[in-house]
């Protein structure tokens, strides 16, 4: 029953590529993608059409043809698993996609590019996806996605992005910048440190500082956590104020504007989507916030040593083509972080608030 | 056109169907939990949300704390049972309305589990822990989904026919008449909701395990899937039998049309459909489900046929 359907397969598959030659003997470069495609549509049967083929004697030859010349144009596939629609999450996608398609070409890499719209379990189903569908590589593109990734399969390379911490998010107890398993990629994490000492280089009387975040985001509650420790290190007090979903952020701003001198919000995708009421709470309040990242900045905030996640993406779009082409070894790479970190400020609101940042920021341009 | 049909691989779809069975065995256990209260006890229960992320919690937290899984299952069990309690002591001894006990819950739900977990999203890793099922092994996922399901089937089968779950019927039915004939409803009310939300943990205990997680985000729709389920088999059941059948087979069909819901799911995906049209798709099926027997129904009534049969001559 298998073999038959193998042997249809193959059928199918060289029926489709002469058909193919016969276009490109007209002289139309146009099919060459089509070709690609169609190549690529049996891929996952690709090997076991060759075996299936060399037992019926006269088609041996033209498969192993095949074989050896799509050695040097395999198309690759890539399922592209994103948790849900975002500014910063589809940056990164973009950077990914965008570096795969500069380093091996358009028509050599085919990505089915899904997202969960925000729905966690949504995350397995397309996870199961792509394993059956037996792709090349999967780009997980936050945390749940990773974690569906990584319990659908052991033996597909999966690489991350916009994971903040992949300890965390994969619950390894001993985690030395690799992970040991088929999962590596780039993370998010902003240089809290850095973010810290920005905060107390730019308002060095702040006594309190408010922490504002989305408690239903892990990546949120472990950056928090983090520049919490480092603040209250430097002898500041901090509280944090979690708002549940959007319907609570404008209560939570007023309460923590009221008890706080200075706030500072991670890169927390809730906030990044409210941006403007948090503005309209914490402006005519007088208080500044620094923020995680740049978008969340350029809404609400004064200041930011922000991450750039096209970047992030781009190097695990690297980090993909290593995999692929090189033959890189997913479990022994080391997991990337930002390469470049930036001190931006937002003009109008520093304006507004009478703050005055010194000339190594840059302001952020207006949208 | 061409090129799009070109890039489906009809072997994929084969390949997908354990992953989307396996899904749909353990939404429907959920999904018996809905059917539960939405068609035995007429309850609109949106506890649902809140009860699927809990089981998922307790469920990871004590296979963390290195609790063996089934004792980590039985606990989220109770733990729904609990909330079940919640929501119907809401109901029935404060007199709140149903639909808003169980919004009330559902909310308390959120805080609760977020101090269950400690946070918002908790890994379990198959390579770590012994988990009952894991979206890595779908084979054994579907076996062990299969199994929970026929023992509960067998349970519920059982349960429904003593004289306590006649009770539960027979409230769902008639509140009044069942009052009148000596009948604690608040207590049915009470029993019946903390079974079903037992099962929508255990549900939820069992997906966590699946996917490898434990979000708190992880219940938000989980009603609607469920609904789906219980409408989709529902509709097979009268279309398929035709007549009212055996208890247990109507239970099948639930779980049934749960598999069916994850299978479209499947297709959908397989045929390259934008995701961000996903919702937009499952609220379609469910419309259709819902309306088709409506309109089938009203076809038949008596006044189209007369319409049908010379209305002219007579009006």
């Amino acid at each position: 029953m298998k073999k038959s359907v193998c042997l249809l397969l193959a059928l199918a598959l060289m029926i489709t590529m002469t058909a193919c030659v016969g276009g490109t003997a007209a002289g139309s470069s146009a099919s060459a993608p089509s070709t690609a495609s169609a190549q690529s549509a049996s891929a996952s049967s690709a090997a076991s059409a060759s075996a299936a083929a060399s037992s019926s004697g006269s088609a041996s030859a033209s498969a192993s043809t095949s074989a050896s010349a799509s050695a040097s144009d395999t198309v690759y596939h890539i399922g592209i698993c994103q948790l849900v629609q975002h500014v910063a999450l589809d940056a990164a996608t973009k950077g990914f996609k965008e570096a795969l398609i500069a380093k091996l070409g358009e028509d050599k890499v085919v990505f089915d590019e899904q997202n969960a719209q925000g729905d966690s379990a949504t995350c397995a189903t397309i996870c199961n996806q792509f394993v059956a569908d037996n792709d090349d590589l999967i780009l997980a593109n936050a945390t749940p996605a990773l974690q569906a990734a990584a319990s659908a399969t052991s033996t597909i390379p999966i690489i991350g992005t916009s994971i903040t911490d992949y300890a965390t998010a994969l619950g390894l107890k001993d985690f030395s910048g690799t992970t040991g398993t088929n999962v590596s990629g780039t993370s998010d994490l902003a240089p809290l440190n850095d973010q810290a000492s920005m905060l107390e280089e730019l308002f060095p009387d702040a006594k309190t500082v408010g922490i504002l975040f989305c408690s239903a985001e892990p990546n949120s509650y472990y950056q928090a956590t983090v520049i919490e420790g480092i603040l209250q290190g430097d002898g500041l007090t901090c509280k944090e104020y979690t708002f549940t979903d959007s319907n609570d952020v404008s209560s939570v701003t007023t309460t923590a504007c009221a008890e706080s001198d200075v706030l500072y919000i991670p890169t927390d995708n809730t906030a990044a989507s409210n941006t403007e009421v948090i503005k309209n709470i914490a402006v005519p309040a007088g208080k500044p916030i620094i923020c995680g990242e740049e978008g969340i900045c350029s809404g609400c905030g004064v200041a930011t040593l922000s991450i750039n996640y096209y970047d992030i993406g781009y190097a695990a779009g690297e980090m993909a083509y290593d995999i692929l082409v090189n033959g890189a070894d997913v479990s022994t790479m080391a997991i990337q972080y930002a390469p470049k970190v930036t001190k931006e400020y937002n003009a109008d609101i520093c304006k507004e608030l009478n703050i005055t940042v010194p000339s190594d920021y840059t302001a952020i341009a207006a949208n | 056109m061409l090129q799009y049909f070109a890039s489906l691989n009809f072997l994929t779809l084969v390949k997908v169907l354990p992953g989307d069975i396996a899904q749909g065995l353990i939404w429907g256990i959920l999904a018996l939990g809905v059917f539960i209260t939405y068609k035995i006890l007429d309850f609109a229960d949106l506890t649902v949300d809140g009860s699927f992320a809990t089981g998922g919690a307790v469920t990871v937290m004590l296979i963390l704390a290195g609790v063996p899984t089934p004792v980590a299952l039985l606990a989220a069990v109770l733990a729904g049972c609990l909330a079940g309690l919640v929501t119907a002591l809401l109901h029935t001894m404060l007199g709140i309305p149903g639909i808003l006990a169980s919004i009330l819950t559902q909310i308390a739900l959120f805080s609760i589990n977020l101090n269950i977990m400690g946070k918002a999203n908790q890994a379990v890793s198959v390579d770590q822990y012994r988990l009952v099922l894991s979206s890595r092994f779908n084979p054994q996922a579907i076996l062990s989904g299969a199994v929970f399901v026929v023992l509960i089937i067998a349970a519920l089968y059982w349960y429904f026919g003593t004289e306590q779950g006649c009770a539960i019927r027979a409230t769902g039915c008639t509140p009044s008449m069942a009052k009148a004939q000596g009948i604690n409803i608040n207590t049915m009310k009470i029993l019946a909701l903390s079974l079903s939300n037992g099962l929508v943990a255990l549900s939820g205990g069992l997906t966590a395990q699946y996917q490898g997680f434990s979000d708190i985000n992880m219940g938000r729709g989980a009603i609607v899937i469920g609904l789906a389920a219980v409408i989709i088999g529902d509709v097979l059941f009268s279309a398929i039998l035709k007549k009212r059948q055996n208890f247990a087979v109507r239970l099948c069909f639930v779980v049934i049309g749960s598999i069916l819901y994850y299978i479209v799911i499947g297709i959908v995906l397989w045929l390259k459909m934008p995701t961000n049209d996903m919702k937009l798709f499952t609220a379609i099926i469910v419309a259709i489900f819902l309306a088709v027997p409506y309109l089938k129904e009203r076809s038949r009534s008596s006044f189209t046929r007369a319409a049908k049969n010379g209305g002219k001559q007579n009006a």
